[in-house]
Parts: C-alpha cells; structure tokens; sequence
C-alpha cells in the first residue's frame, strides 16, 4: 500500500503547513538579505552582492568570538564527557542506594532556567571568589553538559549487555581492558550523540552565558546579539548565514554518524 | 562493581556538578552579594504587589500559556501526519523540523527583524497592496514574541509528539476506521488520548522554555515588552540590584518547577486511570 504525504485532513493540512512555515521562512529571509548590496537589512535585497560577507569575516569582534566559542564548546564537551561518562557507569553498573536520585541530581542542571544558573555563577563565582570569566564559562557549560552526557551514553549502556564485560574479565582481562575493548566500542553511539548535542548547545547558549561576558573572552552568540542592537545592518545577516552554513554541516555529520533523528531521541523523557 | 570503585567514578563529576551549579544556584537564592536573604524576601513580597512587576509576571505568563497551545495545536498534527506516512518525504520532512534544534536561537530570531521590522516583509506586503495606509507596529509587541517564540519551540513539540504518536499502534487507528468510525474521529477518540502523556511532556518543555528564553524577548519585545528574563537580565546587570534580581530569579524557577511537577502529577494520573 503506498500513502504519499497526502494532507489528508485539510484542517491538519494547514496547520502543518502553518508550522513550517513559521519554523522555517524566517531563516530563509535572513540568508536573502545577506546576499543585498543596499545597506539595510530588509527584503527584497537591493542588489545581489557577497560584500557583507567580506565585512562579517573581516570584523574582528566577530571573528575573535568564533575563536573563543569554538575553543569553551570544545573543551566543555570533553569536560563533560570525561566526568560524565563514569558517573553513567557508576548509575548503571554500579550497586548504589538512591540511583533514581542520583540521576536526578545529574539532570538537575536543565531544570533550572539557564539564566538563574548564569546570575549564580556570575555572583558566587566571578564577583564572590574572583574566578576569571573564562574559568566560570567552562565551569557553567560543563555543568550544562553533564545531563546530556550521563543521559545520552545512559541510553547506549543500557542496551549494552553487561554479561559481555563479565565475560572478557572472566577471560583474564584487567577492569580497564575491558571497558576499553568492550563497553567503549559499544558507548560509540551515545559519545557521538551526547559531544555532539553537547557541542551545539555550548557553541549557541545565550542565556548562561549572557552575563559571563568580559571584554578578553566574549562568545559568538551574545556578540552578535549586542551588535543587532547598535546597528542594523546586513552584516550580522551574513555572519547568521555563515553560521548556518556550518549548522548543515554539523546535521550532515551528525546524519551520517548516528543519524539525525536518534540523537534527539535521548534528551527528552 | 566494588562500592569504593563506584564512588572514584562518580566523585569528579559530583565535583564540578556542585561547583558549577548547585552550591552558585542555592548561595545565590539565599545570600547575593551583600544582601540578606530577608531583603530578598522583602522584595519578593514588594514584586508581588506592584502593578508593573506583576504585569510583567502576568505577561510572562500569558506568552507561556498562548506559545504552549499553539506549538501543541501546530505540533501535533505535523507529528501524526509524519508518524503515520509512508512516504520517503517524510523522513525529509522530519528531518526539516528537526534542524532548526541545532541552529543557534539567535539566527532563528534575526529572521523575525527582516519579516517584521519597520522596512520589514509583512508591513511592504500591507501597504503595497493597498491594505492599510501605513505599515504597522509589529516588532516590539507581543505578537512578534510569540511569533518568535513558537519558531523556537514547535520542532521540540513536534519531536516529543512524534515519537507519542510512534509509539500508539496504528492497527487501532485502522481497526477504528474498519468499524466505520471517519478519519477526523479515530483522531479524536484514538491517536490523541493515547499520545496524552507525550502531549503534556510537550507542552510542559515548550512551557518552560517560553517563560525562561532571553534571545526572543529581548531581540522582538524590546523595552515595552519586558519579560521575567529581560527583567532579570536589567536588574542583574543594568541596575545591579542583587535582590531584586534573586527575587526574580526566585519567581521564574518557582514558575517552571510549579508547571512541572503538575505536568508529572497530570503524566502519573493519566498513567494509572
């Protein structure tokens, strides 16, 4: 029997095409006006031209801000990897009281609006105990990360069958061999998912990370915000555009790694 | 697993979860920088009798509650259509309204200057075509927060109502409309009360989302439209009021931790009925 993706109900019809008409059509007006050769952000584009590009990747604030947000994702992902994936293993494979709890405990950081954890860190961490913005970025984000990283790799161990590790130490394999040679392989999965999810959500905060900037150490998202509001120009369209562009590039990976829809599939419940 | 083996691996993690998070987020709750935890109170009770700090509560609110209903309504039936097609469009499709999770919130929302700024798409589409004399205020009102609000959030209804919509059998929808039962009511009586519990798992995520974003409100309210987070953003950072700006951040946790223990209460409810 073959359905096509007949709307088959008109009413269900429209609001779908209502909803990705909202999801989508204004990220497309953003790509057309950065494409303008006028120099006000508005459709249609005065003029087809890449100069606003050249001026994107030109301005220094920008590009300082690319740096800087490339190197706190990077390193907060890792962070929270490295911390988070034994905690997982100590959740699932471990004998421990009140795992329920703990695990609880290691999600908390997405219950608590993003914004109340930044006003916290920036009062305890960096005006309280002078810590330096970067040091607290790294710590808030790695925070941020840890749910992912123990729900996401959780989600993998608990498909693993843990009588595999028994039996290659059951074969004379050292603890350490046999979470290498065994349970790694088999946490593949959910490690790409969980640095992958975990990149993205560092590289795009704004809301933890809003009042952690300093001039030294600003991060992509929140330069970009303060720019819209000095000027409006089609500049900040074509840094959004290249922005983009290396968000498909991202899906396509992500795609051909795990596949697109499984990684989302972990966060929510 | 020995015990003490157990606890070396959750140790550094413990570690950076209590200095990251939980011991900033409660000394913060209860003792900002020179401030007693009275005065935070004080001020608490002083927001919650001022007109403009509960219009601004209120506001909030309402933005929630109006972006939660149509991501749901919007939502659900891009899920039950792309759940229960064959078509390999569907996977395209899914896949379509899944990007836009990866892409920066601050991309998404530019779109909304270019579509409803003075200059902006919607206003030259009125005016050129003869529909109203001058372009309207659109940016800076609550139609643009919720407009921006509803992009940000409908593909994380869509995904959590599709896989509530995967999970319900369609031998039962089939079964429904082989007893005669018409397209629009197997939908009624089977597809929606079985996907419930991922409904209300989508509307509480949207929810919560709403009532805590920044980017949206600050980029399409501007000042007129203050919400909870641009209030807490001005007090922590503009006025540097530390106990107003605790007090706020008391409220807009207390908001979502209140939404989501009635969602899992609605979610255990609905489970054993």
């Amino acid at each position: 029997m073959s359905r096509g993706l007949k709307l088959r109900h008109p009413v269900a019809g429209t609001l779908a095409v209502a909803g990705y008409v909202i999801m989508i059509v204004p990220i497309l007006f953003v790509v057309a006006t950065a494409f303008t050769a006028g120099s006000t952000l508005r459709f249609p584009p005065e003029g087809l031209s890449l100069k606003w590009f050249g001026e994107a990747l030109a301005y220094s604030p920008f590009m300082e801000a690319v740096v800087s947000s490339l190197e706190l994702a990077v390193l907060a992902t890792a962070l929270a990897l490295v911390l988070g994936v034994p905690v997982t293993l100590a959740i699932h494979r471990g004998r421990l009281p009140g795992k329920g709890l703990l695990e609880g405990l290691f999600l908390s950081p997405l219950v608590v609006p993003e914004l109340v954890v930044g006003l916290a860190l920036y009062q305890q961490l960096m005006i309280g105990l002078h810590l330096d913005n970067f040091t607290t970025l790294l710590l808030g984000h790695t925070a941020l990360l840890l749910p992912y990283a123990v729900r996401v790799t959780g989600a993998s161990l608990a498909l693993a069958d843990p009588a595999l590790e028994e039996a290659a130490r059951g074969l004379g394999a050292s603890p350490l061999r046999a979470f290498v040679t065994v349970t790694l392989p088999m946490l593949r999965p959910g490690l790409i998912s969980a640095g992958l999810l975990g990149f993205v959500t560092s590289f795009n905060n704004v809301p933890l990370s809003l009042l952690l900037q300093t001039r030294d150490f600003r991060t992509l998202p929140v330069t970009m915000l303060d720019y819209v509001q000095q000027s409006y120009d089609p500049m900040v369209a074509a840094a959004s555009t290249l922005v983009l562009a290396a968000t498909v590039v991202v899906a396509v990976v992500a795609e051909r790694t795990v596949g697109f829809a499984k990684i989302f599939g972990g966060i929510n419940r | 697993m020995r015990a003490r083996s157990t606890l070396l691996l959750l140790l550094p993690g413990l570690a950076f979860l209590l200095v990251g998070f939980l011991l900033p987020a409660v000394a913060m709750l209860f003792a900002p920088p020179g401030v007693t935890f009275a005065q935070v109170i004080e001020r608490m009770g002083a927001m919650l009798t001022d007109p403009y700090d509960l219009g601004i509560i209120w506001r909030t609110v309402r933005i929630g509650l109006i972006v939660t209903a149509l991501c749901v309504v919007l939502g659900f039936p891009i899920a039950s259509l792309l759940a229960r097609s064959q078509s390999r469009w569907a996977g395209v499709l899914l896949a379509l309204a899944i990007f836009p999770l990866l892409l920066s919130n601050v991309v998404r929302t530019f779109g909304w200057l270019v579509v409803l700024g003075s200059n902006g798409v919607i206003g030259q589409l009125l005016t050129g075509l003869g529909i109203v004399e001058k372009a309207p205020q659109l940016l800076y009102t609550e139609l643009a927060i919720v407009l921006g609000l509803v992009q940000l959030f409908l593909p994380l209804a869509v995904i959590t109502c599709y896989s509530a919509v995967a999970q319900v059998d369609p031998g039962l929808d089939e079964a429904a409309r082989g007893l005669g039962a018409s397209r629009t009511r197997s939908f009624w009586t089977i597809l929606v009360p079985l996907s419930l519990p991922g409904i209300v798992v989508a509307a509480t995520l949207v929810f919560a989302g709403s009532v805590t974003a920044y980017t949206t409100p600050y980029l399409l309210g501007g000042s007129s439209q203050r919400m909870l987070s641009t209030q807490l953003f001005s007090y922590a950072s503009v006025t540097v009021d530390w106990a107003a700006a605790s007090a706020t951040a008391i409220v807009m946790t207390v908001l979502v931790f209140l939404v989501s223990g009635i969602s899992a209460l609605v979610g255990r409810k609905g489970a054993t009925s």
